[in-house]
């Protein structure tokens, strides 16, 4: 079941003060994969990267627990002056960040790329 | 009789089934014993009428008398047998026995016969004519087939020290051809079968005799019982065995009352030359058995030391079967593991280094020493680095210069000359090292290397074993808290609904695991209003389980301060924004209902919608904005929080669930869903609240099929009936009612 992926990806941005880290989802970010989507942001945070996009068309589930993960670094991000955006939501996966109020909290856009401007804007 | 027939026919069995055929009860035994007397009375008297009356000798009364004898010997021998089977004496006192024996014979063959006159006797018949004669002769005899008896049912223990049908076989054979061959001794002088060669009874006896002879010689090499012996064990059975050499030697070759054919007068052989002959064979076959054990004791000293280290080995590596037995506790077995190689003087000391993975290092650690102390052991050896070696080596390293070696850093006469270090590997994995220490350099022969190498593998295995366990009896431990968990959280939801004028309501409730993170609860706020609510804590399992009995206490306290709906969120999420982990959130609907205005006033904090359909109109989901609880500090879910207020119809139904319901999934993989559910709501609104609750079930659980539910899941079905003809002024009090309304899902949760 536990088909979860996180794989890493880097966007050049001219204006910012970083380059942005993509972190692409894939299969399901349940309470036994969230350790893994854990991992791979506090390695960006150990690199300092702080401009942290998260990209999920391939996502096609997320538990309250890996909500949860959002909810344990942003705060932290966000001191370092940095953010956690997130990007292409397939609809019913939105549909859970939604109902419990995501969009008032995060960045969340229709693509990548609208979100990669966010931090060059 | 209990003993089967033809155990008595089978020799593996005899000791016990003719002992037993006997001697069984206590009637068998008093009855033998009677015979026994009578049989011996009758003797004495034969010889006592004969001497006294002279009354001549019949050829009939002469085989009677021989009988007779026969019959009381074989008796008294049978007892011998069978009071002896059960006693097993080792090595050395048998031999004590049979010396002493042996010298009290000795003294009396040369005793008795110098009281009083020579034999006086019938020259004809050599039957002694006066009562001292008969009464040296009976007593003589009586001694000798005594002693004989004593004998052999001793060297009967040591023969078949080691009981195989072989040695049993041989061993009664041998007493058979003994029998035989004295039952075949028909005249007094045995010469005389010699010369009446031609006689049945004379070649049968001859054969008798030799085939006893040839057995004696094979039961003589039945020693096994040697190599148990200590050195001066040893030596005291060497001496022992030369001294009853000796003795019998000389008493076969006494011409007068001795054990042998004799010149003088024979007085056993006129006594009985059947039992004489018997008591002879015995008398050879214990001289055969002692040239036997002297000779093997004398070629087995020199090597007695070595073996006697060679045993201690053994022992050692027996003990590690003790080993298995201390699996119940690891301090125990590794203080057991350190010192088998000190007791068996493999080593000067030794010490166990285990890798302890709940430690969170592959350092190993100094478990257990044995003559020497830890820290000491921490500040000569490099244990580390060594370990490592003898994982890579996949064997033990010996170091024969230990002091030469950069990872030891003890000095001279700090005992730690030589070190052998063997690796602890179970299913491939590497446990840890134990480590033998010597004073001397060079100090392992490739036997003790081979030794500790062996016992080396038999310690990982009682390593693993004893952690098995304990990780089994950490499991069951845990399934026992579970358990008990499982049990408290069941009181933390409500034991039974209230019921309220004009409202139905319906619940019920399961968790993936043993606890869960859902809460449901009714409360009645004031004389018309009632608070309900239903919450889920994101995550399962115990986190979930403490954060939704905190959140109950929460509930419990703030719904009669703050009851508004908003209000009420607003004031729990900051009143758990200290307790819950940054990555943790409540998602909660909360529900007013006002039976004087009769209205339905509802909030969300990030929960599902509510399902709610009237009786005619369409269903429909309520979604009133709200965070979830504990994801903002405050001032944005303040902010953002709303209600909706229903003004109720007769009718109106609400279903308050959590996420397990919509995102149960069947067997395909499809989750139920929201349009699922709605459907299910609509199909069935004429209901009433517990059979619809039935229905949104058995919807639920046909949909996913025989899948299992792998998240918590609660439902609450609240259904308005209309103000009741009975209220006066809505003054619902909660009448307690066993609990008609809550029902659990038939699908089990795991």
């Amino acid at each position: 079941m536990s088909n979860f992926g996180v794989a890493f990806r880097e966007r050049p941005v001219t204006a910012g003060p970083a380059p942005v880290r993509v972190l692409d989802l894939s299969g399901e970010l349940d309470a036994h994969t969230a350790p893994d989507f854990e991992a791979a942001i506090e390695d960006c945070l150990n690199n300092q990267q702080h401009y942290i996009v998260v990209n999920g068309a391939g996502l096609d589930y997320i538990s309250s627990a890996g909500l949860g993960v959002f909810m344990a670094f942003i705060e932290q991000v966000r001191e370092q002056g940095g953010d956690i955006k997130i990007a292409a939501l397939q609809p019913r996966v939105f549909n859970v960040f939604d109902l419990l109020g995501f969009p008032v909290l995060f960045d969340i856009l229709k693509t990548e790329d609208e979100a990669v401007s966010k931090f060059t804007n | 009789m209990n003993t089967p027939f033809y155990q008595l026919l089978t020799p593996a069995r005899w000791s016990t089934a003719w002992g037993e055929a006997l001697f069984g009860t206590r009637l068998r035994r008093v009855l033998v014993y009677v015979t026994v007397g009578v049989l011996y009375l009758s003797v004495l008297s034969y010889h006592a009428t004969y001497a006294l009356l002279g009354l001549p000798v019949t050829p009939f009364a002469s085989a009677l008398y021989h009988l007779l004898v026969l019959a009381c010997y074989g008796l008294t021998y049978a007892y011998f047998a069978h009071v002896y089977a059960g006693i097993r004496l080792g090595p050395l006192r048998v031999f004590w026995g049979i010396a002493l024996m042996s010298a009290l014979l000795y003294g009396m063959i040369f005793l008795i016969p110098s009281f009083g006159a020579r034999g006086i006797y019938d020259i004809e018949f050599g039957f002694p004519t006066d009562i001292g004669t008969v009464t040296k002769m009976v007593v003589l005899s009586t001694l000798q087939a005594l002693f004989a008896f004593f004998v052999l049912v001793r060297l009967q223990g040591l023969v078949l020290f080691k009981r195989t049908k072989r040695s049993i076989r041989l061993w009664y054979g041998m007493l058979i051809a003994m029998g035989l061959a004295a039952a075949f001794t028909t005249t007094p002088d045995p010469s005389d079968l010699a010369v009446d060669g031609a006689t049945v009874p004379g070649i049968l006896a001859g054969m008798a005799i030799g085939t006893a002879v040839g057995l004696m010689v094979a039961n003589s090499f039945r020693l096994s019982w040697i190599v148990n012996l200590s050195f001066r064990d040893k030596m005291l059975t060497i001496v022992l065995a030369a001294a009853i050499f000796g003795a019998l030697v000389h008493l076969i070759a006494v011409p007068e009352g001795g054990l042998g054919p004799a010149d003088s007068y024979p007085f056993a052989r006129v006594y009985s030359y059947p039992l004489n002959t018997f008591v002879l064979l015995t008398a050879v076959f214990t001289v055969l058995y002692c040239v036997t054990t002297f000779l093997s004791l004398l070629f087995h000293l020199p090597t007695t030391v070595d073996f006697e280290k060679k045993a201690g080995e053994v022992e050692a590596l027996h003990s590690v079967s003790r080993l298995t037995g201390e699996v119940m506790s690891l301090e125990r077995l590794v203080a057991t593991i350190v010192a088998a190689p000190v007791e068996a003087g493999m080593g000067k000391s030794s010490w166990l280094a285990l890798i302890d993975a709940k430690a969170g290092t592959l350092r190993p650690r100094v478990a257990a020493t044995r003559n020497i102390m830890p820290a000491q052991v921490e500040a000569w050896v490099d244990t580390d680095a060594l370990t490592d070696d003898a994982w890579q080596n996949r064997g033990s390293v010996l170091l024969n210069l230990a002091g030469t070696d950069h990872r030891i850093k003890a000095q001279p006469g700090d005992g730690i000359e030589s070190l052998l270090v063997a690796p602890l590997v179970a299913r491939n994995e590497l446990l840890g090292a134990l480590f033998v220490s010597k004073d001397i350099s060079q100090g392992f022969e490739q036997d003790d290397v081979t030794a500790i190498n062996t016992y080396a593998d038999q310690v990982a295995l009682a390593l693993d074993n004893a952690r098995l366990f304990e990780e089994r009896l950490e499991k069951e431990r845990l399934s026992r808290e579970w358990a008990i968990a499982h049990e408290v959280q069941e009181k933390l939801l409500p034991q039974r609904l209230p019921q309220i004028d004009g409202v139905a309501l319906a619940v019920s409730n399961v968790s993936a695991n043993e606890v869960g993170g859902d809460y449901y609860d009714v409360r009645q706020i004031d004389a018309h209003r009632w608070a309900f609510i239903v919450g889920d804590v994101s995550g399962k399992g115990a986190s979930a389980a403490f954060y939704m009995a905190a959140f109950k206490g929460v509930f419990q306290s703030l719904s009669r301060l703050a009851p508004e709906p908003a209000q009420f969120l607003a004031h729990a999420n900051e009143a758990l924004d200290a307790t819950l982990e940054n990555n943790v959130f409540i998602s909660v609907v909360y529900g007013l209902l006002d039976l004087e205005k009769q209205s339905l006033t509802l909030a969300r904090a990030g929960h599902c919608p509510i399902a709610m359909t009237g009786s005619d109109g369409e269903p429909r989901y309520l979604r009133p904005f709200g965070l979830g609880l504990g994801l903002d500090a405050g001032p944005v879910f303040r902010k953002t929080i709303r209600e909706e207020t229903i003004a109720l119809k007769p009718g109106d139904t609400f279903v308050l669930y959590t996420d397990g319901v919509v995102e149960s999934r069947s067997e395909a993989g499809e989750e139920y869903g929201y349009d699922r559910l709605i459907e299910a709501l609509c199909r069935n609104r004429k209901q009433d609240a517990h059979t619809l609750h039935a229905a949104l079930l058995s919807d639920l659980n046909g949909f996913i099929g025989g899948a299992a539910y792998d998240d918590d899941m609660t439902l609450l079905v609240v259904k308005w009936a209309g103000p009741s003809v009975a209220s006066d002024g809505g003054d619902g009090q909660a009448t307690p009612e066993p609990e008609p309304e809550r029902t659990s899902p038939s699908a089990n949760p795991d």
